[in-house]
């Protein structure tokens, strides 16, 4: 009977030979494609007494599923290519560390599951669970044979490849086998956060090295201080500047602010000037004030356009807008005229100009107001956002009551939220409001 | 203050680089991994330790101290490093380094000897407790629920600073033994001259013991996982160096005056005469009387509880984190039991077998405080190797690896403290190996 599933474990060590004569031990396994889902084993490392060698999976003519052997139908004559031009099973994943995305944990593979699939043998699934660790022990056949009702109790943790994300260390050598598109990527940015928080400054560096800036973006804004200086510090500054520009402007001022002078100027030289003054502006800020948790980043219209044409505009530039349910209502000075909803817009005459429908009646706070008092304001207004305006009426930004929320809210509550998991967001699609 | 041009010049250099070194060297002065690792390794383990060797051999064996404090910064040199150029614990690198099984079989034991010191740091307590009278059965329970309250309630690094501030209490060995009037030409001799008793009944056992409560193989794993968290990185290094040593000076100068104190008031007294056999850890009080008279009990009863409370807080903890993250499931205290139950399970349990071991009748505290210590010294060997292992692996530490001389020194230690041990072991056995 052939190979068609099996454990890695249960492979390597085993001898290899040729027309049954013994040539070595399988040491190895080589995959060249590390970034498919389920990647294809293209050749066994063999230690023989010359050295290393490279067989093709080609030449492997029998894996004996319950045997010793594994038999080659030639003798392996290529050496074995060097570490970093491939992915070794047992030299790079076995004993490491990876992210479970879907279990959204990081944890250690204790052996891999290979099976025959269309081409070839693949790489199936990480065994995490304590049946890989006994496996490795040996206890396996002891345990079947003496406690099989305890061995069978025992919870197999397997977690398939296509959501096993493993860590690599930034070693620049190995760049041609970075991940195109992440796996990482599609947890939500909060559990990626907390993953990233769970790893050692290294790993945690390899970790956002895989994500694109957006990505890494939405995970920093939920990293904590100290967390994000260590990582700033690890990544290097062009990459770090690279994805604060994509963070929402009071979360990267935060950021900024809790780093010293020098280090903030840097990052601000690597970033677009449009940006850069922006966070310059906000940096300023104390940030339990207004205007430390304010974010730029508002929808702001003229009060001579007509309700048609600025629906055209809000359609144009709401893809890239945080924050669109309010419209404020500013002059060429940016002074602060008047404010409408989305609903409002939506509502009015198409003819109709902005200054006719606007509401002038504005709540507006001072950026010096502390957190506490702005979010009593939105509160008592029952406001989705509250402007800021400075001492001559120039709008200077907007809270929004998310931020306001998470500003008040002690941190061990916060903590102790419920984890909204993966699959109750594509169930409840309200959760992620809920959390 | 004066300014050389040399120094101003590098200031408008590397500004940034002067603030860092500020903050850290101000942060390290005051609580860095080496310091917090020096004040829990003093736990109640090494007071047992060093007053009884105090007791016991007098000044003759405060050479000792010299080489340990060299082999402990050597040593100590080494986690902090492999922590800092790796960002991984030592459990981790031991799994990434050795496979499945040596790591299994390293947290087993090292699960069993941390339970074992968890149980030590109880019996301080105990007899503390009974010193005024209080049943261990009430201290010990009172104790535990006091050791769970500190870690699920509070954060781990404020519990850390409140008890590393109050291990300050050790100062008063410094003043007690000067209060003491040593001999100090004699204090010299000891110190700076090697003094072998092998035919002594006692002293072997006494010198593994000392060995395994200074370089505790716990300690190791303690200091690096201390270093990754704080997200010490290569450039790191030379501040972490200095923080170790000054952690290792700090904890062998505390270790000298213990023995120093004991020596001067227990072992000049039994010398004259005297026949005072300490029977529980609190007849160690009386190396305090010189400077504290008859609260001598009552400081030594703090501090002890102090040391108790301390490494029944942190060891359980640690050990279950490092366990976890050898084998790799998920640990965390601020998760949910059914997030990460094994590291729940084994905190649990560590403390639960720690805690009751000590409530079983009759058992010699003293006795198995001093024992845990001499097994820490048996075991110590072996967390060597596999460290100088690793740690000369170019493909873990880059061009950070050892060099010749703390290669020399850290196997040094390694062999002489396997071969003393290997001769204990063995005295145990063939009694007239030792010649006694």
């Amino acid at each position: 009977m052939a190979f068609t599933e099996g454990f890695i474990s249960e492979l390597v060590g085993r001898k290899a030979t040729v027309n049954e004569i013994p040539i070595g031990r399988v040491t190895d396994f080589l995959v060249n494609k590390p970034d498919d889902v389920f990647p294809r084993i293209d050749g066994l490392v063999i230690k023989t007494s010359q050295g290393l060698r490279f067989a093709p999976i080609e030449s492997v003519a029998t894996i004996d599923p319950d045997g010793k052997t594994v038999a080659l139908t030639m003798t392996p004559k290529e050496p074995a290519p060097p570490e970093e031009s491939a992915l070794f099973l047992i030299a790079d994943l076995l004993d490491k560390q990876i992210v479970d995305v879907d279990g959204r944990k990081v944890v250690r593979i204790n052996d891999l599951e290979i099976a025959r699939a269309g081409d070839g043998l693949r790489v199936v699934a990480a065994d995490v669970g304590v049946a890989g660790l006994l496996r490795r022990l040996g206890l396996k056949s002891f345990g079947k044979r003496f406690t099989p009702g305890i061995y069978r109790a025992i919870p197999r943790s397997m977690i398939a490849w296509d959501s096993v994300a493993p860590i690599r260390d930034a070693n620049p050598t190995q760049v041609n086998l970075s991940v195109t598109e992440s796996k990482l990527s599609r947890m939500h940015p909060s559990e990626l956060a907390e993953i990233i928080s769970d790893l050692s400054a290294r790993e945690a560096a390899a970790v956002v090295s895989q994500l694109d800036d957006e990505t890494a973006a939405d995970a920093f804004e939920h990293l904590d201080p100290e967390k994000q200086r260590s990582l700033i510090e690890d990544i290097g500054t062009e990459r770090a500047a690279d994805i604060i520009e994509e963070m929402d402007a009071d979360d990267a001022a935060d950021l900024l602010s809790e780093l010293d002078e020098e280090q903030q100027h840097e990052l601000l030289s690597e970033m677009n000037e449009y940006t850069a003054s922006e966070l310059r502006a906000l940096v300023k800020y104390a940030e339990d004030s207004a205007g430390g948790l304010m974010t730029t980043d508002y929808t702001w219209i003229y009060p001579h356009r007509t309700a048609e044409a600025t629906i055209r505009k809000i359609r144009e530039i709401a893809p890239t807008s945080e924050f669109i349910y309010y419209l404020y209502v500013v002059d060429k000075e940016d002074t602060l005229l008047g404010a409408l909803s989305l609903r409002t817009l939506l509502l009015a005459d198409p003819a109709e100009s902005i200054d006719a429908v606007m509401e002038t009646d504005l709540v507006a706070i001072h950026p010096d107001m502390s957190s506490e008092e702005v979010a009593a304001t939105i509160a008592r207004y029952d406001l989705l956002a509250v402007p800021v305006v400075d001492d001559r009426g120039k709008m200077l930004g907007i809270v929004t009551v998310d931020d306001a929320i998470d500003a008040i809210m002690p941190e061990d509550m916060a903590r102790k939220l419920p984890k909204f998991t993966a699959r109750h967001r594509s169930h409840h699609p309200n959760a992620d409001v809920a959390g | 203050m004066q300014t050389s041009p040399v120094s101003d010049a590098a200031a408008t250099e590397a500004p940034r680089r002067r603030t860092r070194w500020r903050s850290l060297l101000l942060l390290f002065a005051v609580l860095g991994p080496g310091f917090v690792t020096a004040s829990a390794g003093n736990d109640v383990g090494g007071i047992a330790t060093y007053s009884q060797a105090g007791a016991q051999f007098g000044y003759n064996i405060l050479w000792l101290m010299i080489p340990l404090a060299v082999a402990l910064i050597v040593v100590q040199e080494m986690s902090a490093r492999m922590g800092c150029v790796t960002g991984k614990g030592l459990a981790a690198l031991i799994r990434e380094g050795f496979g499945v099984r040596i790591s299994v079989f390293a947290m087993i034991v090292l699960f069993l000897i941390n339970t074992l010191i968890t149980s030590t740091e109880f019996a301080g307590i105990a007899a503390a407790a009974e010193n005024f009278h209080i049943s261990r059965y009430i201290a010990v329970p009172v104790a535990l629920l006091a050791v769970f309250f500190f870690v699920l309630r509070f954060n781990s690094k404020i519990v850390e600073r409140v008890f590393v501030t109050f291990s300050l209490i050790y100062v008063t060995y410094i003043v007690s033994a000067v209060l003491a009037k040593p001999d100090w030409h004699q204090v010299a001799v000891g110190t700076f001259i090697p003094h072998f008793e092998f035919r002594e009944a006692g002293w072997l056992a006494m010198v593994v013991t000392v060995i395994g409560t200074t370089i505790s193989p716990y300690m190791q794993f303690f200091l690096q996982s201390q270093v990754v968290e704080k997200g010490s990185r290569t450039e790191d290094l030379t501040f972490t160096r200095v923080d170790v040593t000054n952690g290792s000076i700090l904890a062998i100068a505390l270790a000298g005056f213990m023995i120093i104190a004991n020596a001067a008031t227990i072992f000049i007294a039994n010398e004259h005469g005297a026949h005072i056999n300490p029977q529980t850890a609190m007849d160690f009080a009386r190396a305090l009387k010189p400077l504290a008279g008859n609260a001598a009990a009552l400081i030594f009863a703090i501090g002890i509880l102090n040391a108790g409370l301390f490494t029944a807080t942190v060891l359980p903890l640690s050990t279950s984190y490092i366990i976890c993250e050898a084998l790799g499931f998920e640990a965390a205290i601020d998760r949910k039991f059914s997030e990460a139950p094994v590291f729940f399970v084994l905190f649990a349990a560590g403390l639960l077998l720690g805690a009751g071991f000590v409530l079983i009748p009759g058992l010699p505290l003293l006795q198995l405080i001093l024992f845990a210590q001499l097994l820490q010294g048996i075991l110590l060997p072996a967390e060597l190797v596999l460290m100088l292992i690793i740690i000369n692996r170019k493909s873990v530490m880059g061009e950070h690896t050892n060099g010749p001389l703390a290669n020399t020194i850290a196997w040094t230690t390694a062999i002489v403290i396997g071969l003393l041990s290997l001769v204990y072991v063995a005295g145990q056995f063939i009694p007239q190996l030792l010649g006694a």
